[in-house]
């Protein structure tokens, strides 16, 4: 029994650890819940009683603090409470202060909850799909009265792209004030092909126009150097980790043969017809090419079965002579490279075509596409300082503090001239981060309204911080080599310019507005699942099935509908070209 | 004991199998703090097998620096011991009234129970359901969903059923009720089949962070260790498609100094360790053979 | 005669376990121990259910201020869709067949395994076994799926490496792109990592058998093997059958994850399974109401497998679930 009594004693005294621990929490989370200040309860009542006063136009605004909360689609990771100098700026000059949330994974999931279960915050940054939902949700409040009321700098920002901020011809209301930069100018493209810079080198600087002289080179390269650094050298490696695939794969047929970057879609620019870019004859033949590298042992075994992290971890290794994807996807290998001293092993981009026939067509004019952006919701009590919060972010003021940072600490004004230290640049772009986290700058520009690269304002400075010298500045000595070699001072200079490219009457053809009740996406995905296996299939097999693989690809789209979406989404993209005009 | 020859020749095979799988099973793990130790930018190249290339901190650093940690610890730890002892006194509880063969409820209850292992209304109702009730931003929502598993209750009656049933038996005709046979009698020889409930609820409790996103991603004070990591996680590769977007922009050519995988792997042990340090605690209850005998007196 | 009778009636009553207020005084310490988790388990688990209705039903974004009662009926069209769907009987078979490979191969390793571990001597060496062997498990599939892929690959992989050392093949093989072996590596690599945990509950039952037989079993001059044969196996039967019939009902949930990150456009056809199939074509789509009509057949998919393998087992004469 002594057993016993002690088994007891041994069970009271983890009872009352168990009782203290839950006493502690209890207390704790008890705590918590009343010191978080700032709930949006306390400010509903300062702000109905402020409501009566704005109700007035222009741009006397209020500036109380105010906590307004925001849920962003997409996270925002130097965001850091707000409480940057920047962040501080903003408070001052308009009493706000922002709570971020953002989803953790999933964020179909947390936007499901947060319209079942009606909870919203003051403001939202949705993209096309989550926009349409809300407004399905009837969750969004119309901002046109709120633009008109409260808004002035806002339509001084937009100008005549307010007009493409609306939703559909049905429902003409500004939902979500867009988040892409207004009059971007392009300075470098983003799409190409990739080559490395000690490959042209190598071979004295060919000619590189067609995908031909580019198989020439990597063929011609990879025999002299069968391994570079002790490893096997890859020509050309392909990435197909998840949606990537899209970018790596699925792109660059479009691009090599004159197709814009429109999603999976592909736009007739005279007769505005659309269809599902796969099922064009063009981009057929470019994966007849990619069939015909990989026969030849020029494309990477590994391209389709490798992660995103195997793929950059080849790259940095330096023996990837070429690739074929976007500029930022294998941004961070270039990095490594660079800080391994390897930077002639970084790429060059070029804007191959399949044939002479087409251009690349990278810096198409878009005009404006509304799509993703800042909405403020209907059960938000603060929808007026919300607008004028925006409002405020439009103004020169904000945009300048938003990029530059704050006046004689970030940058100097010499000579009515916006200048950035050598220092403070050095700074600013060798730990771009942690700069960033610190001085509040570029943190509050995207999704927030704002004006883009290169365009000035009224005292001739530019908004964003990038110029032309910059960028020339920031490039390497392989890459001044290769640029002098073939007679251009910028990659950009490559490329057919904006002006060459018939203009986009559409915007990006992803961002245009698809109804809720439409069948359009799922047909999409089902397509995108077909053409995803197939094009691997068809790039795999021996050259002779080729047809084949692709006929039964283009066959197996026919009957999950794919005439039909093409249809409609014909139909949509006619819309919103009317819409706009 | 003589141990014959074909004896001698297992225990070799034996050992020679469980060499094969420690070294299979510890190699991602050795792996993965090779990796965390390692400087992120290197570890980008790949390449590193066993040990660090470039051995820091760095990793770690990051992880400390932004994550609610003293917080997020205190509630993880919390969450875990107190939803680990409920969960496990509760479950206990409804399974010895399931291994009583002779209680009139025992089929539909064990029914009841089982189908839930199956069924489930969706997120979205169950996300309803937790707001009527008042538990959304609150602590106890950690606990209070998640006190039954059906899956425990059943190891738990399993184990329960094996105990030969005179023991209850005698137990009664001394003239003890239900409840003390229970506590004093069933639960002490359920030593194994507890420690493994036990581990399971609180390897659950530890690892949760879904709940926290849905319930109280807002409440800085109710975080808890796994879910600041998912947020670092998240932050780190958000920070990586900035980069691309900042690159597409051909703007400042961001310098990412630590990258996912690095502080993916970091995450990983600094969530699983531990779990690690604990386990021996919890093993030696079934890890050795155990007297059922000596009780009956 | 009038003895049968009383015993049939005597039997009779047991078997209806009538209740009569004195089984419930007699009982009220378990029912103090059952009901009050009977109603928690009603509460949080099956009031949820209402929204099964939603398959029933239009239930889009739109839907969601409209009171229950107005919502648009639709009966089983959603249902109809999904059977109508080919693609669904692609990842139907996908995930049955995993499924199916594991409870076939992958139920029984972490068994024998927990057997072979206790079979260890050496006390310390048992204990380090065990502990790493479940390391795995707490390895996210992300980083799993990352090691594995890198292993089977025909840049240096290990793999190839060791198969064209010992001359077994001259040119690397693509195994991850061949779509017939990826349902064996799913099972192979599931194994690696689930065994050391799944092995935890065996090792636990085992614990529990009487040390008291093997003594005696001993004495009797039984050897090693007939030990395991006759008091391990027995012992731990039970527990098997239990689990058995819980993975036989839980075959159609198996998650998605390890496919999704092991799979690539290559397999898809073999590596696409239901629960990715919900996700993609569910919510991520915004339609609520298909994916729930998935849920809903998935959940009677497994009462229907849960039932039937309990009945076998009943048939058989073995412990039951329910």
């Amino acid at each position: 029994m002594k057993r016993g009594g002690q088994e007891m004693s041994k069970t009271k005294s983890l009872l009352s650890l168990v009782l203290c621990l839950v006493l502690c929490v209890s207390v704790i989370t008890g705590c918590g819940a009343g010191k978080n200040k700032q709930t949006s309860k306390d400010d509903n009542t300062k702000s109905n009683v402020e409501k009566k006063e704005d109700d007035k136009k222009g741009t006397d605004i209020d500036t109380s603090p105010i906590t307004l909360t925001m849920f962003s689609v997409d996270v925002n990771p130097v965001e850091t409470g707000f409480q940057s100098p920047v962040a501080k700026k903003i408070t001052e000059a308009t009493g706000v202060t922002i709570e971020f949330e953002y989803p953790v994974g999933d964020v179909a999931q947390k936007m499901g909850i947060m319209i079942a279960s009606k909870e919203y915050p003051d403001m939202i940054f949705a993209k096309t799909q989550e926009l349409t939902q809300l407004v399905q949700a009837d969750a969004i409040v119309d901002l046109t009265s709120l633009i008109e009321q409260h808004g002035p700098n806002v339509e001084n920002l937009y100008g005549e792209y307010l007009n493409r901020l609306r939703f559909s011809q049905e429902d003409p209301s500004i939902y979500a004030l867009g988040a892409s930069p207004v009059d971007e100018e392009t300075w470098a493209p983003v799409n190409g092909f990739q080559l490395q810079h000690a490959v042209v080198k190598d071979l004295g600087f060919p000619k590189l126009e067609t995908l031909e002289d580019y198989e020439n080179a990597i063929r011609e390269y990879m025999k002299k150097y069968p391994t570079i650094d002790g490893q096997p050298t890859i020509g050309l490696s392909l990435l197909a980790d998840d949606w990537r695939w899209l970018i790596s794969v699925g792109n660059p047929a479009g691009f090599a043969t004159g197709a814009p970057d429109d999603g999976n879609w592909f736009i007739n620019p005279k007769t505005y017809e659309a269809k599902y870019r796969f099922t064009r004859e063009e981009e057929k033949e470019y994966y007849r090419w990619l069939n015909h590298m990989y026969n030849e042992g020029l494309i990477d075994p590994d391209s389709f079965v490798q992660t995103w992290d195997q793929y950059i971890a080849k790259i940095s290794t330096g023996r990837v002579l070429a690739i074929a994807d976007a500029n930022w996807e294998f941004g961070s290998a270039e990095d490594a490279l660079r800080a391994d001293g390897k930077a002639e092993r970084t790429y060059g981009m070029y804007p191959l075509q399949l044939t002479k026939d087409s251009k690349h067509q990278d810096f198409r004019d878009v005009g404006y596409s509304g799509g993703n952006g800042i909405c403020i919701t209907k059960d938000s009590p603060n929808q007026v300082r919300a607008m004028q919060f925006l409002d405020w972010m439009c103004t020169d003021e904000a945009q300048i503090l938003n990029n530059w940072g704050i006046e004689g600490i970030h940058y100097t004004v010499e000579d009515g001239k916006r200048v950035v230290s050598d220092e403070e640049y050095k700074k600013r772009t060798t730990d771009g981060t942690n700069y960033k986290k610190e001085t509040g700058i570029e943190v509050y520009t995207h999704p927030f309204p704002r004006w883009g690269r290169g365009k000035l304002d009224s005292t001739g400075n530019p908004y964003v911080v990038d110029s032309v010298d910059l960028i020339k500045q920031r490039y390497t000595e392989p890459e001044k080599e290769v640029l002098k070699a073939y007679g251009v001072e910028m990659w950009k200079d490559l490329y057919p310019s904006r002006d060459e490219i018939p203009k986009s009457d559409w915007g990006a053809a992803f961002l245009v507005n698809i109804p809720a009740e439409s069948e359009i996406p799922v047909i999409l995905e089902r397509c995108d699942s077909i053409m995803r296996q197939s094009i691997v299939q068809s790039i795999i097999a021996k050259p002779g099935e080729f047809d084949d693989v692709w006929q039964k690809a283009m066959d197996e789209l026919k009957s999950s509908g794919v005439e039909e979406m093409n249809k409609d989404f014909t139909n949509l993209v006619n819309k919103q070209i009317e819409f706009w005009k | 004991m003589k141990r014959s020859f074909l004896e001698k020749l297992f225990d070799s095979i034996l050992y020679i199998i469980m060499i094969f799988v420690i070294a299979i099973t510890i190699y991602p793990f050795i792996n993965i703090l090779a990796i965390s130790f390692n400087e992120s930018l290197d570890s980008i190249k790949g390449g590193i097998y066993l040990w660090p290339r470039k051995f820091t901190f760095e990793n770690y650093t990051e992880i400390f620096k932004y994550a609610n940690i003293g917080q997020a610890l205190f509630i993880s730890i919390s969450r875990t011991v107190i939803g680990t002892l409920s969960g496990l006194i509760c479950s206990c509880m409804i399974a010895y009234t399931l291994s009583r063969k002779d209680y009139f409820l025992r089929r539909p209850i064990g029914a009841l129970l089982v189908i839930t292992m199956y069924v489930s209304g969706g997120m979205i109702p169950e996300y309803m359901l937790i707001r009527q009730l008042n538990l959304v931003g609150k602590f106890w929502v950690y606990i209070l969903p998640g006190l039954v598993w059906a899956f425990n209750v059943i190891v738990l009656r399993s184990f329960m059923e094996s105990l030969p049933y005179e023991i209850q038996e005698s137990a009664k005709i001394d003239g003890a009720n239900d409840l003390q046979i229970f506590f004093k009698i069933v639960m002490p020889l359920c030593k194994p089949a507890i420690a493994v409930v036990a581990l399971f609820i609180a390897v659950g409790q530890w690892n949760s962070w879904f709940d926290t996103y849905l319930y109280a991603s807002n409440k800085a004070n109710l975080t808890t260790l796994q879910f600041e990591m998912m947020k670092i996680l998240s932050n780190l590769s958000a920070s990586q498609n900035m980069a691309q977007r900042a690159a597409m922009a051909g703007m400042v050519a961001e310098r990412n100094r630590i990258s996912p995988e690095s502080v993916r792997m970091a995450i990983t042990v600094v969530a699983t360790a531990p779990i690690i340090m604990i386990y021996p605690f919890i093993q030696k209850y079934f890890v050795s053979g155990m007297t059922i005998g000596a009780v009956k007196s | 005669m009038e003895r049968v009778v009383e015993i049939k009636k005597q039997g009779l009553l047991e078997k209806k376990k009538k209740m009569s207020w004195r089984k419930i005084k007699d009982q009220r310490y378990l029912m103090l121990l059952s009901l009050p988790f009977a109603v928690w388990i009603v509460i949080f688990k099956y009031i949820p259910l209402w929204g099964w209705t939603m398959a029933f039903q239009d239930y889009t974004y739109a839907s969601v201020d409209k009171p229950f009662w107005s919502q648009k009926w639709v009966g089983i069209k959603h249902f109809t869709a999904l059977f109508n769907d080919n693609r669904f009987y692609l990842v139907l078979r996908n995930t049955l067949a995993m499924s199916f490979l594991k409870i076939a191969f992958g139920f029984i390793i972490p068994i024998i395994f927990a057997i072979l571990l206790n079979e260890l001597r050496v006390k310390k060496f048992k204990k380090a076994v065990q502990t790493i062997s479940y390391l795995p498990h707490f390895v996210s599939w992300v980083i799993a799926a990352g090691i594995i892929i890198k292993m089977l690959s025909v840049d240096d992989g290990l793999i190839n490496n060791i198969l064209m050392f010992f001359n077994i093949t001259k040119e690397p093989i693509q195994f991850m792109m061949k779509p017939k072996l990826f349902w064996w590596i799913v099972l192979a690599s599931g194994i690696w990592k689930d065994t050391g945990w799944d092995s935890i509950i065996y090792l636990a039952a085992i614990t529990g058998i009487d040390q008291e037989l093997y003594e005696a079993a001993k004495v009797d001059g039984a050897g090693r093997f007939k030990q395991i044969w006759h008091i391990t196996l027995p012992g731990i039967r039970p527990t098997v059958i239990v689990l058995l019939i819980l993975t036989i009902g839980g075959m159609i949930n198996i998650g998605f994850e390890q496919q999704f990150l092991l799979g690539n456009p290559a397999v898809e056809k073999y590596s696409e399974v239901l629960d990715l199939y919900a996700l993609t074509y569910g919510i991520n789509l915004g339609r609520i109401s298909y994916g729930t009509a998935i849920g809903i057949f998935k959940s009677l998919v497994s009462i229907t497998l849960l039932l039937s393998a309990n009945a076998i087992a009943k048939r058989f004469g073995e412990n039951q679930v329910i």
